[in-house]
């Protein structure tokens, strides 16, 4: 396949991810007005506090490295013909074995592979009772994850908990931290990392053996049969790859994220990126490629919403403009709607 | 003829898609009241094209339409119904569990929120409904239950209880065993009787020709002729329909059979809800031999190919592969052993329509050594150039190799998994339907495709419902019912009266 009809593949789904995000932001914007606040000033807090220096934009990044990698999970799954929603226990345990392993093993190689290796691990019971006793990985997921919650927790706390700080666990050491890219900011070479991983999982989905199965089960899984393929085996290797990626951004959140490079209480900063992978993947068109750019795009969003707040825009605004530009990309209806009368011009 | 006024007539009908596909160029047909019109075309001609207009599915792009000499243009299809037009779709538009007064009723139970429905009056009228028509339906089984033929004979009365006269039916035989279409072809006639006007659309000449009273052929979006049927020959009609002389004989030379390459012996397979399906087949198909299986559909035939391609379990019996037993082997095995698989379910089973035409061309093989490179990863170059020796060798009509499946015909489908399975470079073939929904010259090409496989030395074993087929291609052919062949002969010393026996269940 040249690059050129490849790329031509992707106009369009990446055209219509634009305008789901147009509409989300004028939706967004009549929502500021009806409440009475600015909503000039809010976005252009919101783009400056994003865009508007080196220092926001490296922030922007950083923002977005987990949300990247666990889109990923989400992605895999949806590609496999699963609704794979465990990233977010596996980021929390990835977490814990990135603490846990770089205590006595001061290198950050160490602290990535027990990520990666405790995230599919974390993954396995879901994807055995799905695989070989047909339990809903919707369901399973979701209660793996308060297990997860509850498990991490006590570890967090207890087991890993830093004796000088009893707010967080104890935390990296120094050698084992990634390196800044930018100075002062939190942005670190966990980025790059998370950005390779996309690479590296578009080219396992699209151009490896592997991918083809866990696609072709994905979209027809009697076809799949016929044509040699297990589709048992492609899902179990969808919630491993899955979980790998999710556990990679725990332990990316913690190695790469100064000051504090440990988890702080209540796993705050580890909590919520399973569920928010779900959105970004559907951004980005559970796509490997289109999920970096759907990522910093809410790694922005999160990143302006600190300055959006001065202009007296509560923090909770971001959330909604993020719900409604899901809500447009889900809904292909909605999409038409706007998209319908462009085609008739044409027409 | 031209003195009559039509009770419908479509004139200078233009589609053109958004992407540019002209669909139909202008097509003129008239209808006349109490009449049978077939539509005659190959698949992708525009005949469904320009039924889902008149019923109000699609915009014409030009065009105009006159029923009763008044000319109308229908927003919906709800909005042709109430003017008397019904649809039969090829894909049914019935709601799985609901029963079929629940079905028929739908959108007609009243308007309130909670106003209460009228069941009693519709079973009554939907009863004398199918008193007038000699026929029965089960109002009260969830139709997911029911067989394929009662479920379109409940599109029909759905149809016909919202008092429409003129019915389209789209290619209604395609999802039908024999039995099925003779019932059918029954009631279509008592509807005629009754001063109802239908529209058949099919590709099938012999119905074609047993059903209507004109048919209109429709070739690549053009008008080609109307003629009475009384008048026309099967061998002019597909003359018209692909505008050259289909040959519609296959040349087979005589040919003696090789070694044994496939083997069965004493075969049970379970089916879906646990029955016996396959009951002790035993046979077998020598290289340079096509050996059909003739049999009404649903008598275990899909069990049996799934059973010798490693798609469901054996429960007793053996299956041997030039000698070696390949029972409970894989699919991937199989084909790496030398067995193709043609498949009887296109859509489901042998194509991944949402996939390119590179991606289709690799289903089954996609392991091996020539489309690989290191590390797992796959030579799309390698691949594409497959995928152009398949649409080159098979004159696969496909807009590129990196179009989805989905976008190309059935037929061009057809002879995708053709080329595949052949690419395989098999030495036992199995071809399950290979030419079910396909269009006439398709079949041809496959056919004789299938023949040339044949000739060199292939062993080939052929499992289809179209009774034609089996006994134009097979050396040797066995009718199978109820899970056992009722005798296995050779089409040419066989009558079809015993072949009709056989196929009922008595034993030759």
């Amino acid at each position: 396949m040249t690059a050129l009809e490849e790329l031509k593949g992707y106009i369009r789904p990446l055209g219509e991810s634009v305008l789901a995000i147009l509409i989300g932001a004028l939706i967004g914007a009549i929502v500021l007005w009806l409440s009475g606040y600015n909503a000039v000033a809010a976005y252009k807090a919101l783009i400056q506090g994003s865009f508007g220096s080196l220092g926001n934009f490296a922030e922007t990044l950083s923002k977005s490295t987990p949300l990247i990698l666990t889109a990923i999970t989400f992605a895999i799954g949806a590609r496999t013909g699963l609704f794979n929603i465990g990233a977010e226990g596996a980021v929390y345990f990835g977490a814990i074995a990135a603490v846990a392993i770089t205590q006595s093993i001061q290198n950050p190689l160490a602290g990535i592979l027990a990520g990666l290796f405790i995230g599919a691990l974390w993954m396995l019971p879901a994807a055995v009772l799905k695989v070989y006793r047909g339990v809903h990985e919707v369901i399973s997921t979701i209660m793996f994850n308060w297990i997860a919650f509850y498990l991490a927790s006590w570890l967090a706390l207890q087991v890993f908990e830093n004796p000088m700080n009893p707010n967080s666990t104890l935390p990296i050491p120094p050698g084992a931290r990634l390196p800044l890219l930018v100075k002062n900011s939190t942005l670190s070479l966990a980025f790059v990392i998370a950005v390779i991983t996309a690479v590296v999982v578009y080219v396992i989905m699209w151009h490896t053996k592997l991918g083809y199965e866990l696609r072709t089960s994905g979209l027809n899984s009697r076809a799949a049969e016929y044509g040699g393929i297990n589709p048992r085996k492609a899902m179990l290797w969808s919630f491993i790859i899955g979980g790998m990626t999710a556990g990679l951004a725990g332990a990316l959140q913690v190695m790469g994220i100064p000051p504090s490079y440990s988890i702080s209480q209540g796993l705050a900063n580890v909590y919520g990126y399973g569920f928010d992978g779900i959105g970004v993947s559907l951004v980005g068109r559970n796509h490997p490629l289109g999920i970096i750019f759907a990522g910093i795009l809410f790694g922005a969003l999160n990143a302006g919403a600190t300055l959006m707040q001065q202009t007296g825009v509560p923090l909770e605004m971001v959330k909604v403009i993020e719900g409604i530009i899901i809500v447009a990309v889900a809904v292909p209806g909605l999409l038409d709607l706007f998209l319908k009368p462009l085609r008739r011009g044409k027409a | 003829m031209e003195e009559r006024t039509p009770v419908l007539e479509m004139r200078d009908i233009v589609k053109i898609y958004p992407d540019g596909t002209k669909a139909l160029k202008g097509v003129t047909i008239k209808v006349y009241e109490g009449e049978i019109l077939g539509l005659l075309g190959e698949n992708g001609a525009g005949k469904t094209t320009l039924m889902k207009i008149l019923f109000g599915m699609l915009k014409p792009t030009k065009g105009r339409i006159f029923l009763r000499g008044k000319e109308v243009r229908f927003k919906s299809p709800a909005d042709a119904i109430a003017n008397g037009i019904g649809m039969v779709h090829q894909h049914f538009t019935l709601v799985e569990v609901f029963n079929a007064l629940e079905n028929i009723i739908l959108g007609m139970e009243g308007h309130g929120l909670f106003s209460k429905i009228d069941v009693e009056n519709a079973r009554k009228k939907l009863q004398k409904l199918m008193d007038e028509l000699n026929f029965q339906v089960p109002l009260d089984v969830p139709v997911e239950k029911l067989p394929v033929g009662t479920q379109q004979r409940i599109e029909i009365l759905k149809m016909l209880y919202r008092n429409v006269d003129i019915l389209i039916l789209d290619e209604p035989t395609a999802v039908l065993t024999p039995i099925e279409v003779k019932e059918l072809f029954a009631v279509l006639r008592k509807l005629k009787a009754q001063g109802k006007t239908i529209i058949f659309i099919s590709h099938k000449l012999n119905e074609v020709m047993e059903i209507t009273d004109r048919v209109t052929v429709i070739r690549k979006g053009q008008v080609v002729g109307t003629v009475k049927t009384s008048e026309a020959t099967p061998q002019l009609l597909a003359r018209m329909m692909v505008g050259r002389d289909v040959v519609l004989r296959i040349e087979k030379p005589p040919k003696e059979p090789g070694e044994v390459v496939f083997r069965v012996e004493n075969l049970w397979v379970k089916g879906d809800r646990g029955e016996e399906a396959v009951r002790g087949l035993t046979f077998e198909v020598r290289a340079g031999e096509i050996f059909g299986i003739a049999g009404v559909e649903g008598n275990g035939q899909s069990e049996l190919i799934e059973a010798i391609t490693g798609l469901r379990k054996v429960e007793k019996g053996k299956i041997y592969l030039k000698g070696v037993d390949i029972t409970g082997k894989k699919p991937r095995d199989l084909y790496d052993m030398g067995v193709a698989h043609i498949p009887e379910d296109r859509t489901h089973m042998g194509l991944i329509l949402e996939m390119t035409v590179m991606e289709n061309a690799i289903l089954g093989m996609h392991w091996r050594k020539e489309f690989s490179k290191d590390l797992g990863l796959i030579n799309w170059a390698k691949v594409e150039e497959h995928s152009n020796r398949l649409i080159k060798e098979f004159e696969i009509v496909a807009p590129g190799t990196k179009a989805p499946v989905k976008s190309l015909s059935g037929g061009n489908q057809q002879k995708l998994i053709v080329a595949r399975e052949v690419s395989k470079k098999p030495e036992f073939i199995i071809a399950a339907q290979p030419t079910r929904g396909v269009d006439v010259a398709s079949t041809e090409y496959i056919r004789n495709y299938l023949v040339k496989l044949r000739n060199e030395n292939k062993a080939v074993l052929l499992v289809s419902a179209d009774l034609d087929e089996v006994l134009q291609l097979s050396d040797r052919m066995a009718i199978m019912y109820e899970g056992q062949f009722m005798g296995i002969v050779k089409p040419d010393e066989v009558t079809e009266e015993q072949i009709g026996l056989m196929m009922g269940g008595v034993k030759a």
